[in-house]
């Protein structure tokens, strides 16, 4: 009687496409169920590739923006950055005067050109057309100092500031708005009931960060201060901000030193003495970094957010291989009953958590992509489409899928066929 | 000739809590290759057990079990995976096909496990289903099939890999009478073939069909109808 122990070599292995094919078939005749497991990895991973899309592209489209307020600007505002502990609003303040920019402006040796603004929204009436915009109080240096050029007319002249004439230069948006295809150039319009004569319509120039000087009317400082805001100052004229070209880039730290000691003196605050200043001084590098830090740790946040989405997704999913591997027993039993090793169980159901995580997580990353795109032409800012976060979205889903599949697809794999035959 | 089943003193005994309950209480069998036998016994005398040791879905407590002078004791849950596939088909009561899948996608089941290509899987399980008088009906889902048809597909599945033992669990039990004589023609057929067959059965009208009976009784073999091995 042969009775010699042989050992098997060369087992027969199935291959990863086949499993991968059984496992698709499975998911396939339960479509419904498949599609709602799918959901949650597919809300996380749009989340996360439409926020991260969404977030470059508005930080590159700020970014942008703000360049147009130019790299060699400092901007001096009224107002301290702190008071106590309680942060107030720049500008609100009437600590700034006009004869602080003119001592800047003769003082420190960087800065080029040196101009004021005052603001106040006002409602502007010309004929029959009224439009309620930003009436801004200035200097002649204003239209050099932010790059203004004028389409048609001129800039109000040193004379007309000093004596404060009522004149005025218009946006190209409010020409529009006021004037329609009729002449503007040398028409009388009202802003808060006082006669205005328009000298100029400035080129339409594009909105930066929140301020666009396209819906602005330019007015000499001298004339608005009197005629349209009550001048609260103790000394001079009021204003809300002083904005200095330096004579070069390098010069910005310098400039940024020497205004903020003259300021101080000018001022009588001494730090020394614990007195905090009533101004502060930006430039236009500062206010990228501060909006960029800002959209950063937003889509932070919302990425985190679409994170514990994911985990939840996860956690459906291994609910559901649970379930099915409850319900499928006895399809256990047969495969096991015709030759399937514990492996073959173990991929197949392993196969099928990694399948709907990693189709959830492509679905995702497509319907990601299109919401980013829809919002950027909404929006107005630039389509940028991370591969990095495509990637990352898709390798994540591909792990969500095989941490939730490990543990009912063991529990598949250890059924005894003998009991998963017996089942109903 | 060689012994197609060699069992010496096989035991199992199952633990139910502290208990320890002994299904099988040592069978010592042989089954020459190429017969035809059945196995009878009441509900409980073990012969359920004593087949799932003998198609290497379980294994015995103590004893030695030698199938094709290949000693399964010491083989592990691999290589047990193995034997099921490429030497033993199974039948059962029930039939135990999978319910969404087609007649033709159900006997090529076990080719998947074994490894074959998609073309020698199609080829290999269509011919499997024309030989057991199915060939047109390949495409259909075991609804759409009698339950005889769905049994022949059931042999279909357990003739594909072209294995040496056929061990059929009350193969007629939820069977007419017609259809059982079908499904017992074709076993019978298959033996003359040259595969070994192995039925359980409660009813002595099938018994009677096979060359030799086996009883069990009480986790022992009783009695034998030719074999004195007992």
């Amino acid at each position: 009687m042969a009775r010699a122990s042989l050992t098997i070599t060369d087992l027969p292995s199935i291959s990863t496409v086949e499993i991968l094919e059984m496992a698709i078939a499975a998911l396939w005749t339960n479509k419904l169920r498949t599609a709602l497991t799918m959901l949650g990895v597919i809300i996380g991973i749009t989340a996360v590739i439409a926020v991260t899309s969404v977030g470059q592209g508005v930080q590159s489209a700020t970014a942008a923006n703000l360049q147009g307020l130019g790299a060699d600007i400092l901007q001096v505002r009224a107002g301290s950055a702190n008071s106590g502990n309680v942060r107030q609003g720049s500008g609100s303040a009437t600590t700034l005067t006009w004869s602080d920019a003119q001592a800047i402006a003769s003082q420190v040796l960087a800065a080029e050109t040196v101009t004021v603004y005052l603001t106040q929204n006002a409602q502007v009436v010309y004929a029959q057309n009224n439009t309620s915009i930003t009436v801004l109080g200035t200097d002649t240096n204003y239209a050099t100092v932010n790059n203004i050029t004028l389409q048609s007319g001129r800039f109000f002249t040193e004379e007309e500031l000093s004596a404060a004439q009522a004149v005025a230069v218009l946006g190209a948006t409010v020409r529009d708005d006021l004037f329609g295809s009729s002449e503007a150039i040398g028409a009388n319009i009202r802003i808060q009931g006082q006669r205005y004569s328009v000298l100029g319509v400035a080129n339409e120039k594009g909105a930066q960060g929140r301020e666009n000087p396209d819906e602005q009317i330019y007015v000499p400082l001298t004339n608005m201060s009197a005629r349209l805001v009550g001048n609260n100052a103790l000394k001079g004229i009021a204003v809300q901000g002083i904005a200095v070209k330096v004579t070069e880039q390098a010069q910005l730290e310098a400039a940024d030193f020497q205004m903020t000691n003259l300021l101080r003196v000018r001022h009588d605050i001494h730090p020394a003495r614990g007195d905090e200043d009533d101004f502060q001084i930006v430039s236009a590098a500062d206010l990228v970094e501060t909006l960029t830090s800002t959209v950063g740790l937003f889509t932070i946040m919302v990425v985190a957010i679409a994170g514990i989405s994911l985990v939840v997704g996860g956690i459906g999913i291994a609910n559901i291989m649970l379930v099915s591997v409850v319900e499928r027993t006895r399809e256990i039993g047969i495969r096991k009953a015709v030759g399937a090793t514990n492996r073959a169980i173990l991929s197949q159901f392993l196969a099928e958590a990694i399948a709907i995580s990693a189709a959830g997580g492509v679905l995702g990353a497509g319907l990601g992509i299109a919401i980013a795109k829809v919002a950027a032409t909404l929006f107005d800012f630039p389509f940028v489409i991370s591969l990095w976060a495509i990637v990352f979205g898709v390798g994540l889903s591909f792990v969500i899928g095989m941490a939730a599949g490990v543990m009912p697809a063991r529990s598949a794999a250890k059924l005894d066929p003998i009991i998963a035959l017996r089942s109903d | 000739m060689t012994a197609m089943i060699w069992m010496e003193d096989i035991c199992k005994t199952y633990r139910l809590g502290e208990m320890e309950v002994p299904i099988l209480k040592g069978i010592n069998l042989t089954i020459e290759e190429g017969d035809y036998v059945s196995i009878m016994g009441a509900s409980g005398s073990g012969k359920s057990t004593l087949m799932n040791i003998m198609g290497c879905l379980d294994r015995p407590s103590s004893g030695h079990y030698v199938l094709e002078g290949r000693n399964l004791t010491t083989l592990n849950h691999e290589e047990l995976a193995y034997i099921r596939n490429q030497r033993i088909g199974f039948v059962f009561q029930q039939f135990n096909l999978l319910s969404r899948s087609t007649a033709l996608e159900n006997v090529m089941l076990p080719m998947i496990y074994a490894g074959a290509s998609r073309r020698q899987r199609q080829k290999q399980a269509a011919a499997a289903l024309v030989r057991v008088g199915l060939g047109d009906r390949i495409g259909n889902r075991p609804n759409q099939l009698s339950g005889g048809q769905q049994q022949r597909v059931a042999i279909a599945r357990a003739l594909v890999n072209r294995p040496a033992l056929i061990l059929a669990d009350e193969p007629t039990g939820a069977l007419d009478t017609q259809t059982s004589g079908e499904v017992m023609a074709l076993l019978s057929e298959l033996n003359h073939q040259g595969i070994t067959v192995l039925i359980v059965t409660h009813e002595p009208d099938i018994a009677a069909q096979t060359h030799r009976v086996i009883y069990v009784q009480d986790g022992l073999l009783q009695q034998d109808k030719n074999d004195n091995s007992s």
